[in-house]
């Protein structure tokens, strides 16, 4: 028994972390204050030399929010952009260091409006070639080469820019005009402007604006449309030998029309990246913060769900539940790409009664006092006072300009009703209250107020709730993902070790991992989690509850308390409140809820938060679809690799993907392929394995197959190869990316997970 | 009937007079997605691209991050334009490599492409 496993995945493959913008956490500004701190922002993953665009803005504000930075040493403003004083937006280019010297000194300005001030911070690889205007957030790329008009429009729509696809220029304001001179160095610059249906009338011929006419006649300014962008040279447009097409530049800054035919540079243009919190293109790195102006009520929440995890592809609601009622408004928000969402919307306003609420208030008579000793706050408040309140119904308290805040009911005395506060009322102590006229030091840790008490009904928010739903193609391809070979692999490795023979705990290095290994929710990891997990790998069942998936398979933990789990306290969290969350409101502040998701047979945390201080080195921060990725993968062949070979072909009318693992001087333990599959053209036949001695899967789940090999003896697996077959729905002439190899792990009996190199 | 005759070739006449002689046709360029440095492509998009010669070679897609390859097969091309039907339901929305090697494994051309 002690070789039924005797390999682990360690999860030593070396991590490579993204670029990021990293945010502070959201904060209250005061009203009406200049130069607040407004940093915590920074830049890292990038290339420490290379020059980078960045962008500030404020998407979300009151009105005549600003912000400013007192340092911006090696800086380089955007066209029309100065670096100094107060804004809105800036755009300014320099190199990692000197942005993130310059974001530690971020300060806000604020109004006496209060409300939600969102600061967002973009930035990407300043591209060569391509010039940015900040004033429309488009990009321009100039090309020198010669073109005639319609080849110029064509290849201009060919061509694409950090996934956004180009057309040829169009100038619909005097500033992009004068972008486009000051920035472009070439002249006669074809833009999209044609007359080429009905003489005379011009018509923008590309982009957002395509088809919009800015002019009836020809002449400079003859027929010129209002609140339509024209820029005629003197003269022009005036047809002279059929000419129907627009240059600008033309002897100067200004327009001309020419014939098709005529060779000229162009522009293409790519859009758009006006907000930082943009996603328009790729290969921007963004984030945000939400902070308030003043105390305003507000509910965000940041999901954490680790490092593979696309986050966008998850929607949230808020609920609540009061009596029995559950009630909630609108729809399931998505996530943004950092787990992100602010939920105030959905917190239902209408609150509920919940005891009452004691004000002490300056007045003549001592009614109350409180006792401070041993770190404990005791609250004494006259039971002559009370009238027909209950003292036991006290929920919060309110002391002169010195606590306004929940309160614990302990008991009455014969005078007294006690009470328990959970503050060491500093104000009371240093003198510094503007009611210390009512204040008296009685001795004996002992503070009498000379007050009056009222009662009012306390009234709070009704018990809210989260919930999370998955918007991807499908479960079972989202758990595919998450409970892999390594996870069965891991899960036995310590169930051996130390579940069976009984050693220290060598295996998990975090107990939240004892809580996922324990799929039955039995509150014991045992051998039944193992049997489960292989069950769950070869196909033979599922770990899930198939009517209620996501309930079943998730939970959402407080990050504090996920990262508090230990050996002992592990068994708290088992699987059965799923995709609840119960955050708790309080008014007129900010609620900042920080979620850690984990999933149940996620035994290496590869799609799960890390508990703060455990690292997770298979990270790569490369997201698809359904958050699954190669987790030893390398383009470069390297000494000591294993070598996949993978090879696709159509074959009697069959399509034929053979893998083949050549574990070098490896000695593998299990692998595991995702083969993805567009099974509306293939349907798949069979699964072939050249290893016969060891545990072989094919797992079809929709249009992913889940193959691969596993050893329980400890021995190495040898002659690994497989032979997934589809047939074709229909004649075939090529099968280029009819089938894709999504995701390989491959774990050696050395307990390592093992580099791979595909060719 | 001469009559009819006289008008047809009247009309005939006319008509070569009122011929504008335009522009001449501008041939509509051939893209070679490897003459790009980047597409977007979509599912069952034709990608053209012309070869100096013919032969087999090996087209292959590669994750432009991990540098893992996605999706590889044989094909025979021809010299001049060649034309290859994209799938691309089984791929990661993203950037992806497109890449053509000879069956020695030497790279002869490349592009990136987009996924959306």
């Amino acid at each position: 028994m002690r070789n039924l496993f005797v390999s682990i995945l360690l999860l030593l493959a070396s991590g490579v972390y993204g670029q990021q913008v990293n945010a502070p956490e959201a904060k209250s500004f005061v009203l009406s204050t200049s130069g607040q701190d407004a940093s915590g922002f920074s830049l890292s993953g990038f290339n420490s030399t290379s020059t980078l665009l960045c962008a500030i803005g404020l998407p979300v504000s009151p009105s005549g929010t600003t912000f400013y930075m007192t340092t911006t040493t090696g800086l380089t403003p955007a066209s029309g952009y100065t670096l100094s004083g107060n804004k809105t937006r800036l755009a300014f280019t320099g190199t990692m260091s000197n942005i993130n010297a310059a974001l530690a000194t971020l300060k806000i300005n604020t109004t006496a409006t209060s409300g939600n001030v969102q600061i967002s911070v973009s930035a990407t690889v300043n591209p060569t070639g391509y010039f940015y205007n900040p004033s429309n957030g488009h990009f321009y790329r100039p090309i020198s080469a010669g073109a005639t008009y319609p080849n110029a429009k064509t290849l201009s729509s060919q061509q694409t820019f950090k996934g956004q696809q180009g057309y040829l220029v169009t100038i619909t304001s005097s500033d992009e005009d004068g972008f486009i001179f000051t920035n472009v160095p070439q002249n006669q610059i074809w833009f999209a402007l044609t007359d080429e249906v009905v003489e005379g009338q011009w018509r923008i011929d590309a982009g957002p604006e395509n088809g919009t006419l800015i002019k009836t006649s020809n002449g400079q300014t003859a027929g010129n449309v209002v609140g339509q962008y024209n820029n005629w040279a003197g003269g022009e447009p005036n047809n002279s030998g059929n000419e129907d097409y627009a240059v600008t530049k033309w002897n100067g800054s200004q327009w001309n029309d020419l014939p098709a035919n005529f060779s000229n540079p162009y522009v293409v243009e790519f859009g758009t990246w006006t907000n930082p919190d943009d996603q328009t293109f790729t290969e921007f790195y963004s984030n945000s913060v939400n902070h308030s102006n003043g105390n305003v009520l507000r509910a965000q929440f940041v999901y954490d769900f680790g490092a593979n995890v696309n986050e966008t592809l998850f929607r949230t609601k808020m609920f609540t539940n009061h009596q029995g009622i559950v009630q909630g408004s609108g729809d399931y928000a998505a996530l943004n790409s950092l787990g992100k969402i602010d939920m105030t919307p959905n917190i239902d306003q209408n609150k509920i009664n919940d005891g009452y609420k004691s004000s002490i208030s300056a007045g003549q008579v001592e009614y109350s006092y409180v006792n401070i000793s041993n770190g404990v706050t005791t609250l004494y408040i006259d039971l002559s006072t009370f009238g027909s309140v209950s003292p036991s119904t006290i929920k919060r308290v309110s002391i002169l300009d010195c606590y306004d805040g929940p309160v614990t009911y302990q008991q009455t005395s014969t005078y007294w009703a006690h009470y328990i506060i959970p503050s060491t009322l500093t104000k009371v102590t240093d003198g510094s209250s503007s009611f210390n006229a009512n204040i008296r030091n009685a001795g004996y840790n002992n503070w009498a107020f000379s007050c009056s008490i009222g009662f009012t009904q306390n009234q709070i928010f009704k018990p809210h709730f989260s919930d999370i739903k998955y918007y991807g193609s499908s479960y079972s391809g989202l758990y595919s993902s998450i409970v892999t070979v390594g996870d069965v692999y891991l899960a036995f490795k310590q169930l051996s070790d130390n579940g069976i023979f009984g050693n220290s705990n060598v295996w998990f290095t975090t107990p939240v991992q004892f809580a996922n290994a324990d799929v039955d929710s039995s509150g014991a990891f045992n051998e039944q989690d193992c049997f489960i997990l292989l069950q769950h790998l070869l196909g033979q069942s599922t770990i899930w509850n198939s009517s209620n998936e996501l309930t079943s398979m998730i939970k959402l933990i407080k990050k504090s308390d996920y990262d508090a789990i230990t050996s002992n306290n592990w068994q708290d969290y088992r699987f059965t409140s799923g995709s609840y969350y119960l955050p708790s409101i309080v008014d007129n502040q900010l609620n900042s809820y920080n979620v850690a998701v984990t999933w149940k047979g996620d035994v290496n945390l590869s799609h799960s938060a890390l508990p703060t201080g455990v690292s997770q080195p298979n990270s790569s921060g490369n997201k698809q679809e359904i958050g699954i990725q190669s987790m030893a993968v390398r383009t470069n062949s390297s000494t000591g690799d294993v070598i996949a070979d993978i090879w696709m072909e159509i074959k009697d009318g069959m399509v034929e993907v053979t893998i083949s693992v050549d574990p070098g001087q490896n000695q593998i333990g299990a692998t595991q392929f995702i083969v993805k599959f567009d099974n509306s053209i293939l349907d798949h036949n069979k699964t072939e394995f050249s290893n016969k001695n060891d545990i072989n899967f094919s797992r079809k789940e929709s249009s992913l197959i889940n193959v691969g090999t596993l050893n329980t003896n400890g021995n190495p697996i040898s002659n690994l190869g497989y032979k997934i077959v589809f047939k074709s729905k229909s004649d075939l002439k090529n099968i280029l990316g009819l089938v894709s190899v999504e995701s390989i792990e491959t774990i050696g009996t050395d307990s390592k997970q093992l580099k791979v190199k595909v060719q | 009937m001469k009559f009819i005759r006289i008008i047809l070739l009247i009309f005939s006449l006319s008509l070569t007079s009122c011929y504008k002689e335009n522009i001449e046709p501008l041939p509509k360029p051939v893209v070679d997605i490897f003459s790009v440095s980047e597409v977007s492509v979509s599912d069952s998009d034709q990608l053209s691209f012309n070869m100096e010669k013919e032969g087999s070679f090996i087209l292959k897609i590669q994750d432009h991050n991990t540098g893992q390859i996605l999706s590889k097969e044989k094909i025979n091309l021809i010299a001049g334009n060649n034309s290859v039907k994209i799938y691309t339901k089984s791929l990661p929305v993203g950037v992806l490599y497109l890449i053509l090697d000879d069956l020695n494994k030497n790279e002869v051309k490349r592009t990136k492409i987009i996924i959306k």
